[in-house]
């Protein structure tokens, strides 16, 4: 089987990280290359670069990674990482947190590619549930 | 269409169109309403998902007058389909017919 892309899930908080991650591995699957950075360095509410960063490698096989922030400085510090370490197969994605996580994971699950993978987290704000 | 007390029906018709390359095409849909034995919530809307993805035809989920592809998870979660109501699954392809029973059976067996 083909390389999977990888889901990288930002959040303010370490707990809400995990929490989603056994989410998405539940609905989705437990095979595609998912990393988390939740809370800060030392375990506070906040967002830490290196975290960032090293979920970024954690979740590369080589064929993509999409970053979903989840709200506030997750954006900005997904930004500032991928700024300074600019990859056109690392790409952050404006979506939902848990829905965007959700259907990138599911995606990605079925091999689908980098491009469809970021789209199905776009897509995710549309999609009504009621 | 006929009736049973079968809760799984289909219904199929296979058409072949002869394309301009001398080659046979044989396009079929394939169509099955499954009376749902569990409501359609997050777990079994993601491995209906990944199943879909699978197949090259192109397959729908129709539930109280709504129609939505199946490869997307939140949409199909978004259909609200409860225990006891009737989804169709449809599919127009070359594997139309694989299609339509895979993810029948996977709504069939949904818990």
């Amino acid at each position: 089987m083909s390389a999977t892309v990888g889901i990288v899930l930002v959040s303010h908080s370490a707990e809400l990280a995990a929490g989603l991650r056994l989410l998405v591995e539940q609905i989705g699957s437990d095979t595609v290359p998912l990393a988390t950075a939740g809370g800060t360095d030392d375990g506070r509410i906040g967002t830490s670069y290196d975290l960032v960063l090293a979920a970024v490698r954690t979740a590369d096989r080589g064929v993509g990674v999409v970053v979903l922030p989840d709200l506030g400085s997750s954006v900005l510090t997904a930004r500032t990482v991928l700024e300074d370490h600019p990859r056109p197969d690392v790409l952050i994605v404006d979506a939902p947190f848990v829905e965007g996580a959700v259907a990138a994971v599911v995606t990605a699950a079925s091999g689908a590619d980098l491009k469809t993978v970021a789209d199905a987290a776009k897509e995710a704000r549309h999609v009504h549930k009621l | 269409m006929s009736t049973s007390s079968d809760p799984v029906t289909t219904t199929a018709t296979t058409t072949s169109t002869y394309e301009s390359t001398s080659t046979y095409e044989t396009t079929s849909t394939y169509e099955t309403a499954v009376v749902l034995p569990a409501d359609l919530h997050a777990r079994p809307a993601g491995q209906l998902a990944r199943a879909a993805a699978g197949f090259t035809s192109a397959i729908q989920l129709e539930h109280a007058d709504r129609t939505v592809n199946p490869t997307g998870v939140l949409a199909v979660m978004g259909l609200g389909a409860t225990a006891g109501s009737t989804v169709t699954v449809r599919a127009e392809g070359h594997d139309a017919e694989q299609a339509v029973t895979a993810l029948a059976a996977l709504l069939a067996t949904a818990e």
